[in-house]
């Protein structure tokens, strides 16, 4: 026991010396990601570095757990906050979960980003890359242009639970009714449950039942790897469009053979300096404001909207379209 | 509670947090040692060392006794907790009461899927290894079915929010729980005849039905007890998140194994302290937020850990040589019959 109060002791005239000793530092914000060696958040850490070197004053980095497990994730955000560092932008892998921990964050003056989480509610500002049916469309309007604008199209979702794939469909498909009335819906929200070889199956079963179909449009980023291998095995590239969500690195052998037409996504190095760039404005003592411009492609003119607790949402058009021409220019 | 200091694996836990602390200390200039950051680490270890706590007692129980069922339970318990407290109570009307519902439900459902284990174990007689394992996808799935895998609000019932994350004179109330859990099994193991029968159960588990313990009686409230402690670990996830979800701390499993076996709980049983798990569990805890503070990547943690283990094996190893005698005879099957017994082994 006499040992525990020599320790608080020598603790406590430490953390004082540790407190003199934080004066003066430049300011850190700490980047959570979901999880870290996928290369969608090694692209990230690319802007997140980026934006450290281009601003001296402050020191960024990123982290993230080593397994895919929320519990692990809000461990690391509870030893950022007792480090007090000055600002965490974290990509929620469960944003109900991080609640508290969040709370205790913003309780001790730590800015708080948040990313893909607009049901947050302790955070200062949650960063989207774009609005989830804006997104859609512009997927739809894509589509529309390749078949031109007639014939019968469906849509594939990884599942009907999953909230931005669900507003990502059907903002193409209200987007087809009101612009392109002789475009024709046929069997729509086809699940692929986020599996390549789901998708296949349902697209091939469409083509059977539909043989004159001209157009799909997919959700998950999964969904033009099945559609375009089954339009590459009916040898129907050039006949059927198909657009969709996707990854350059894994879609790039069905771009080049045309099955699919051209796909969609959110660049992770720009969500990270956005991120990291509305957590400099807050250190600084401003506020993201309607109209604002943060000097990255897609985000010169964010709309900011209110979140569901204090915070604010900011979301972009950041959505970056390629197709067989340009995908080469994205190595993730 | 009276330390023995002759103990080598305590005096080699005690010695390796020491040794973490020094070097973290020194390493970050000082920063480490600040009160919130260890209530902080005081908060964050209750979880992983209640489940911790759990599998030593199975471990202990012998006949490879192991739970791996322990997060997945805490996970069910909290998930039928949160879905049947709203329906009895209101968590805006009567926060206690719902708090109260709450914490019940939770604790019935853990010591339900504890007996569950227990039974199977004992009275089925099927490998603890294999049951759990059962078991641990059953709880999985049922939480699954519950919350449709998203993960679930609970009631903004603030009773319910300060088990998690208020302090009591400045101590996290999450480590209060887990010391007095500590303390109860403790007690339990050391100085009451359900500890003396549960070593003798693990040492040599023909000697005890000789000496006539009752080993299925024994086996289901070993796992009943550990069900209810993983209960109290999805109470603390719950409160802590205010959110249950099936999948939440699917890592925990291997760490919680991880520091039952460094605190020298000999997986063949009969061998534990609680004391040795408090030091485990706290040097575990001191090691990552060392890393943490230190910026020093995820992935070289778990090799760390991984590292430690198997210093702490090393170090046991020639300790147990020396200590000899003490070596308990693990090999001795555990479910044949004394002669003369009417009933046939399964």
């Amino acid at each position: 026991m006499r040992r525990t109060t020599i320790a608080a002791a020598t603790m406590s005239t430490l953390a004082f010396a540790g407190a003199l000793y934080a004066q003066g530092k430049p300011q850190e914000i700490v980047t959570v990601v979901k999880i870290t060696g996928i290369s969608w958040f090694n692209r990230m850490e690319v802007g997140v570095k980026e934006f450290g070197a281009a601003n001296p004053g402050l020191v960024t980095r990123q982290i993230g757990p080593a397994q895919s497990d929320a519990a692990q994730q809000q461990r690391l955000v509870e030893d950022l906050v007792a480090k007090k560092v000055d600002a965490i932008a974290v990509v929620s892998m469960d944003p109900p979960t991080l609640e508290p921990v969040l709370k205790r964050a913003l309780d001790r003056g730590i800015k708080v980003v948040t990313h893909e989480a607009d049901n947050q509610k302790n955070t200062l500002a949650d960063v989207e890359a774009f609005d989830n049916t804006a997104y859609g469309a512009r997927l739809n309007d894509r589509l529309a242009a390749c078949m031109g604008q007639q014939g019968k199209w469906t849509t594939l979702l990884g599942s009907l639970g999953s909230q931005s794939q669900v507003q990502w469909a059907h903002g193409g498909v209200d987007n087809a009714k009101k612009k392109y009335p002789k475009m024709q819906l046929v069997d729509p929200d086809n699940e692929s449950l986020n599996d390549a070889e789901k998708a296949y199956g349902k697209a091939k079963e469409i083509l059977r039942k539909h043989p004159d179909i001209k157009g799909f449009q997919g959700s998950s980023s999964l969904d033009v790897l099945g559609i375009g291998r089954a339009v590459e095995e009916a040898g129907l590239q050039g006949k059927v469009c198909v657009f969709g969500t996707g990854l350059p690195s894994e879609a790039a052998k069905y771009l080049e053979s045309g099955a699919v037409g051209g796909i969609a996504f959110w660049d992770p190095k720009d969500a990270g300096i956005v991120m990291n760039k509305t957590a400099k404005l807050l250190l600084e003592g401003k506020k993201p404001t309607d109209g604002m411009d943060f000097g990255v492609q897609g985000y010169n003119k964010v709309s900011v909207t209110k979140g569901p607790g204090a915070g604010v949402i900011i979301r972009g058009q950041a959505w970056v379209e390629v197709d067989k021409a340009n995908y080469k220019n994205y190595a993730f | 509670m009276k330390l023995k200091f002759s103990d080598p694996q305590l005096n080699f836990l005690v010695g390796i947090n020491v040794l973490v602390l020094v070097a973290a200390t020194v390493l970050s200039h000082g920063e480490f040692l600040d009160v919130y950051n260890f209530q902080s680490m005081a908060s964050q270890m209750p979880e992983l060392g209640l489940l911790a706590i759990g599998v030593a007692l199975s471990m202990i129980s012998g006949n490879g006794g192991i739970d791996l069922s322990g997060i997945a339970l805490a996970n069910l318990s909290g998930v039928v907790a949160a879905s049947v407290a709203p329906h009895v109570v209101s968590a805006d009307d009567a926060p206690w009461a719902y708090t109260g519902v709450f914490v019940a439900v939770t604790l019935l459902t853990g010591l339900a899927g504890g007996l569950l284990n227990g039974l199977l174990i004992s009275r089925i007689g099927l490998t603890p290894i294999l049951c759990t394992l059962g078991t641990q996808l059953v709880f999985t799935g049922f939480a699954v079915v519950l919350t449709g895998g998203s993960s679930l609000r609970i009631g903004a019932a603030d009773p319910l929010s300060a088990i998690g994350n208020e302090y009591l004179w400045g101590v996290p109330i999450p480590f209060l729980v887990f010391m007095a859990a500590l303390l109860a099994v403790g007690w339990l193991l050391r100085s009451t005849a359900f500890g003396l029968r549960l070593y003798l159960l693990g040492t040599n588990a023909k000697a005890a039905r000789y000496a006539g313990i009752a080993q299925d009686r024994m086996l289901t409230a070993t796992y009943a007890a550990s069900g209810l402690l993983s209960a109290c670990a999805g109470v603390i996830i719950a409160a802590r998140t205010a959110s249950v979800k099936s999948d939440y701390g699917t890592s925990y499993l291997l760490i919680a194994i991880l520091i039952a076996v460094m605190a020298g709980v000999r997986p063949q049983g009969g061998y534990g302290r609680m004391v040795c798990l408090f030091f485990s569990a706290l040097a575990l805890q001191l090691l990552s937020s060392t890393f943490n503070l230190l910026d020093i990547p995820q992935f070289f943690r778990d090799c760390a850990w991984g590292a430690l283990l198997l210093l702490f094996l090393a170090s046991a190893r020639v300790d147990l040589r020396r200590l000899h005698t003490f070596n308990p005879r693990s090999g001795a099957p555990s479910r044949q019959s004394p002669p003369g017994a009417t009933r046939t082994p399964t």
